[in-house]
């Protein structure tokens, strides 16, 4: 598949149903009486890096966890490369399972990272590799040849995912030893080994400092140009969004409130009245 | 239509000192999200200790004139409180204090190894059989009073109520008046803020077991004068059934306790009448695991939020 | 699990097929000889002590047989050398251990409950070689005469079908489960290794009229006195049963050696993974795809088999079973055999289960009769086992919760538990504001020297700590 060209409107709704890797419509989510979510339209379009950004609280995080299955929505439908993650039928709404998504092909990292902490870091990336492999435990007990070529192939296979991401050398290393850099970079090829067609990063460049977060964002676009990836960030370091962002979505208290270009989204006023307050928009 | 309703009075008289247990469960899981396993044992010693003071130390019988009974009674039974209350809080500081900070089933089977000891401790002194006293309170249908001949209140029935109730009501007005009880309540809440506001969360959880093993001091007491029998693998059976109690009314949740222990007493009182003994048991724990599995957070939910 | 780099060499390409199989397994017998030379050249002391352990343990019962026990019968201060029938144990507790490892150890799942698995396989030989079910008559493959009444299979169809009958068991006690928190997940397990023994002593009176089922006072499983006889394992004419000696420990060891090559199989495979990726946290294994039902019944499932072919080799080798064998002591017995072996590493929980099983039926027991030796009123060590090992629970706890031999996993996260777990680390903090004002209380100066320590260490993990709460 070759990276379509990103040109003309992006916004939600716009593009051609084939152009578009993830389609939301409607999608709200209700904690007891607090509405984190309410009513989100959300388009991704194939090969875009999209930012979904807004204040601490808005919502991006909830959303993040309906498409990956971990919440079942209150209300909308999602769908993914055409397949229904999320459907709503008579009143009831029926989301996939955290596992089955992921086999569907969209992986994720975490604001927090959750490694595997006493595993290696080689292992990490294999159990990232665990959905796709066919091996049953009689395979293991009796250490089929099948077993066995698949297991060398996931070494191969974990070995190149590391080199990726530059950790080849650090592969023994048991992951809650790495350094934090490290191990962002290791939550990346864990999610790259479960073969998505949708990144989901959740804020990748917390806590790192200017170096770093231009290393990385030049990594997210290799990412995108060398695998064919689409990318969905959570990110707060305005420089990271501008930079690499095709399409920026703004949500605040759990809804849509601006999307468009990164620059189009830089000045809309009630983008700034969500950041700063009343005054410095009125100010801008 | 009378046994049905003998069966109900006996399952509210043994629910009321599943009660008694319960709440001691009830309270800890509150507030350390410990299931106590050993809390059963510390009943069982309870009743050991009741047991060992009416027959050897004050030698209470039928014969004892009432006043001085009743006077009696009651110094065993503050005698018998301080003594599990003072156990329990030893537990707590041996076997579950060390272990906070530890993952949370470390505590857990440091309790299972404690009940254990608790066991074989009262195996050791008190030997494998069966003890217990002779009827000490009087023969007689408090129902008779009212006409009423072919059901029966006892004596001991009203004994058990006399000391129940009284003590429920002063715990409930502890925890929601005192000072200390609301100390309690937000440690079960939030202990990391609870410390920060100043709040000395060590004494509050020695307190609460304190407390915790006062009742089953308590609940002793009144095993031995209402069912006349203890043995040293009591503790199982009890506990059993008030944990069950616990988690049936929702765990942390008082009144939860108290409510499901009155169901467990019902259920235990028609299974051994109906069905058999032999099966009781295994009926408590299928109920156990159904309400875990189908509405853990019981019939009055939680009160306490739930910690993840 | 060290995972060998892309640059180590593949030696050989992997033939496909059974015959690549055959294969694979005849390169692995002609490389042990090279593996061992080099084990020798690296690690040397601990190869051979390892190897001359290996060599004493296997010719143990015969040595036993010739030297020790005729050593005990003739001389007045005899030693507590296990005999053959505590051996065949220990065989069956490693079995049993092994197993419990998967579900607790590997899996991370607490199961308190596993002496269910064992009766259930304890039962299946009863019910399939006795003469229990006198009214029918079906024999295969047993030197049992036919017509004899009763079914009698022979032991090498009785261990896979335990192992089977336990891992279903395993897998439909463990399914309602699956959502629980560990303590409640532990009082469920707890619960049904309960049930299922007393359904098994209550079974020997059923009257059921239910359709075509007529049954009058049925004795089903014998209840209390249990079922016997059972026939013994039997291969090539000779019994294996309790009155071999001998053979019965050597059965026992070749069990052993095949539940030790299944569980390390697992250990290091997609599966053993899998199991240690939901043990240390199991949302991130899910969002990688890991299916976390199947996952964990899995390991219910084929822990469970350990303990079913555990109990086949019980009832077999004892010839009697009874539901008396089967209690919620016995399921605490194996998992202090791990927690003190170590949890999460197989060697580890066989040195558990040999040193409790030996505590338990031999050393006890010889205290108790050197203690009545010495004077009658001395109290029986024997009798008061768990009052021993429940001290033994709660010290390990305290001091050591990752046991002896623990897998390097285990011991590093028993050690250091994330701060978001502990309860009341703020304590201290509450415990410094009060110190002050409790003058008498001698606890207080304790504290203040934790408080010191403590409070130093949390300012640093202050300084790193990320938010605990993820933003919505």
């Amino acid at each position: 598949m070759t990276v379509p060209t990103l040109t003309g409107d992006l916004r939600t709704g716009v593009l051609p149903e084939d152009a578009v890797i993830v389609r939301a419509r409607g999608v709200t989510k209700r904690f007891g009486g607090l509405v984190a979510v309410n009513s989100v339209d959300f388009d991704i379009p194939r090969g875009a890096i999209v930012s979904l950004i807004g204040p601490n609280g808005a919502g991006k995080t909830t959303f993040f966890n309906m498409i990956t299955g971990a919440y079942t929505p209150t209300d909308g439908e999602i769908s993914f490369d055409g397949k229904a993650l999320i459907t709503k039928s008579r009143n009831r709404v029926r989301s996939k399972k955290p596992h089955e998504v992921t086999a569907l092909g969209i992986g994720r990292t975490f604001q927090n990272i959750r490694l595997f902490g006493t595993m290696s870091t080689l292992d990490n990336v294999r159990v990232g590799l665990h959905v796709h492999m066919r091996s049953h435990w009689w395979d293991a007990v009796l250490r089929t040849p099948g077993m066995r070529a698949e297991e060398q192939a996931s070494i191969d296979r974990g070995m190149e995912l590391l080199e990726l991401v530059g950790l080849e050398t650090r592969a023994d290393v048991w992951a809650r030893n790495l350094p934090y850099g490290d191990q962002r970079r290791l939550e990346i090829a864990r999610a790259l080994a479960t073969k998505p067609q949708l990144l989901l990063l959740d804020e990748p460049t917390a806590g790192m400092n200017s170096s770093e977060t231009a290393e990385m964002t030049s990594f997210i676009r290799r990412l995108r140009e060398e695998l064919q990836l689409t990318v969905l960030l959570i990110e707060h370091d305005m420089r990271v969004v501008m930079g690499i962002s095709d399409r920026v979505t703004v949500l605040d208290y759990g809804e849509v409130i601006a999307e468009g270009t990164p620059a189009d989204v830089r000045a809309n006023p009630r983008v700034i009245e969500a950041y700063l307050g009343r005054g410095a928009a009125a100010g801008a | 239509m009378d046994q049905i309703a003998q069966t109900i009075i006996i399952g509210i008289a043994n629910g009321m000192i599943f009660a008694l247990v319960a709440l001691g469960y009830t309270l800890v899981y509150g507030i350390i999200e410990l299931i106590n396993f050993a809390h059963g044992e510390v009943f069982m010693l309870g009743s050991f200790i009741a047991l060992v003071l009416i027959t050897t130390v004050f030698k209470i019988t039928a014969g004892t004139p009432l006043a001085l009974m009743v006077v009696q009674v009651l110094i065993v039974i503050a005698i018998t409180m301080l003594a599990t209350a003072t156990l329990n809080v030893s537990i707590e500081r041996v076997a579950y204090r060390p272990l906070r900070n530890a993952p949370k089933l470390a505590p857990l089977i440091s309790a299972i190894g404690m009940s254990f000891v608790l066991q074989n401790v009262a195996l050791l002194i008190f030997g494998p059989a069966n003890d217990g006293v002779d009827r000490i309170l009087p023969n007689i249908n408090v129902l008779s009073v009212f006409g009423i001949t072919n059901v029966t209140i006892s004596a001991e029935q009203v004994f058990v109520a006399l000391v129940t109730i009284p003590l429920l009501l002063a715990l409930s007005w502890f925890v929601t008046k005192t000072r200390q009880g609301k100390a309690m309540r937000a440690t079960a809440q939030d202990p990391d803020t609870a410390g920060l506001m100043g709040v000395d969360v060590n004494r509050t959880i020695a307190i609460t077991f304190l407390i915790g093993g006062a009742l089953a001091g308590a609940a002793g007491v009144v095993q031995i004068l209402y069912n006349n029998t203890t043995v040293w693998n009591l503790g199982f059976r009890f506990g059993l059934n008030s944990f069950t109690s616990a988690v049936l009314g929702g765990i942390g949740n008082l009144q939860g306790a108290v409510l499901g222990a009155m169901v467990l007493g019902l259920i235990n009182a028609f299974s051994d009448r109906y069905l058999a003994a032999n099966w009781t048991n295994a009926i408590v724990f299928a109920v156990l695991i159904a309400i875990l599995v189908f509405k853990p957070t019981g019939l009055l939910g939680q009160q306490l939020a739930d910690r993840a | 699990m060290t995972a060998p780099t892309a640059s180590t060499p593949q030696t050989k390409p992997i033939k496909p097929g059974v015959i690549g199989w055959l294969g694979s397994l005849a390169d692995a017998a002609m490389a042990a000889p090279g593996a061992y030379r080099q084990a020798l050249r690296r690690h040397r002391r601990r190869t051979i002590i390892l190897t001359v352990l290996l060599i004493l343990a296997v010719i143990y019962p015969v040595i036993n047989r010739e030297f020790f026990q005729a050593y005990n019968r003739s001389s007045s201060f005899p030693l507590p050398f296990p005999e053959d029938a505590v051996v065949t144990f220990m065989m069956i507790f490693c079995i049993m251990a092994i197993g419990l490892n998967i579900v607790a150890g590997f899996a991370g799942l607490l199961d308190l409950g596993y002496v269910a698995f064992y009766a259930l396989g304890a039962y299946t030989a009863a019910f399939l070689a006795s003469p229990h079910f006198g009214s029918v008559s079906l024999v295969l493959f047993s030197n049992v005469p036919p017509g004899f009444p009763g079914i009698h299979l022979p032991f090498w169809m009785l261990v896979p079908l335990g192992f089977a009958v336990a891992a279903t068991f395993g897998v439909l006690l463990g399914a309602p489960t699956l959502r629980l928190r560990g303590d409640y997940l532990a009082i469920v397990t707890l619960g049904f290794g309960e049930i299922v023994p007393v359904v098994f002593k209550n079974l020997s009176a059923v009257n059921l009229d239910f359709g075509p089922i007529h049954l009058v006072n049925a004795n089903l499983t014998g209840g209390n006195l249990g079922i016997n006889p059972i026939d013994p394992p039997r291969f090539f004419g000779i019994s294996f049963g309790s009155s071999s000696g001998i053979a019965a420990v050597y059965l026992g060891m070749i069990l052993l050696v095949g539940a030790i090559v299944i569980a390390r199989n697992l250990e290091r495979s997609r599966m053993g993974r899998a199991w240690m990726a939901i043990r240390e946290d199991e949302i991130a294994a899910e969002m990688m795809g890991v299916n976390l039902v199947r996952t964990k019944l899995l390991a219910f499932g084929l822990g469970a088999s350990f303990a079913g072919v555990a109990g086949v080799m019980q009832s077999s080798y004892q010839g009697v079973t009874t539901s008396d064998f089967f209690m919620f002591s016995t399921s605490i017995l194996i998992l202090i055999m791990i927690i003190l072996g170590g949890i999460g590493n197989i060697w580890g929980v066989i040195v558990g289960a040999l040193t409790l099983t030996f505590l338990d039926k031999t050393f006890l027991p010889y205290l108790g009769q050197r203690f009545q030796a010495i004077s009658p009123d001395l109290p029986n060590p024997s009798q008061f086992n768990f009052l021993i090992f429940g001290i033994l629970l709660v010290v390990m706890m305290r001091f050591r919760p990752e046991g002896f031999i623990p897998s390097r996993q285990r011991a590093a996260e028993l050690r250091h538990a994330p701060a978001g777990q502990a309860i009341g680390s703020a304590a201290v903090m509450g415990d410094a504001a009060l110190a002050s004002e409790e003058l008498a209380d001698t606890l207080a100066a304790e504290q203040v020297v934790e408080v010191e320590t403590e409070a130093a260490v949390a300012a640093d993990e202050a300084a790193e700590a990320e938010p605990p709460k993820d933003t919505p």
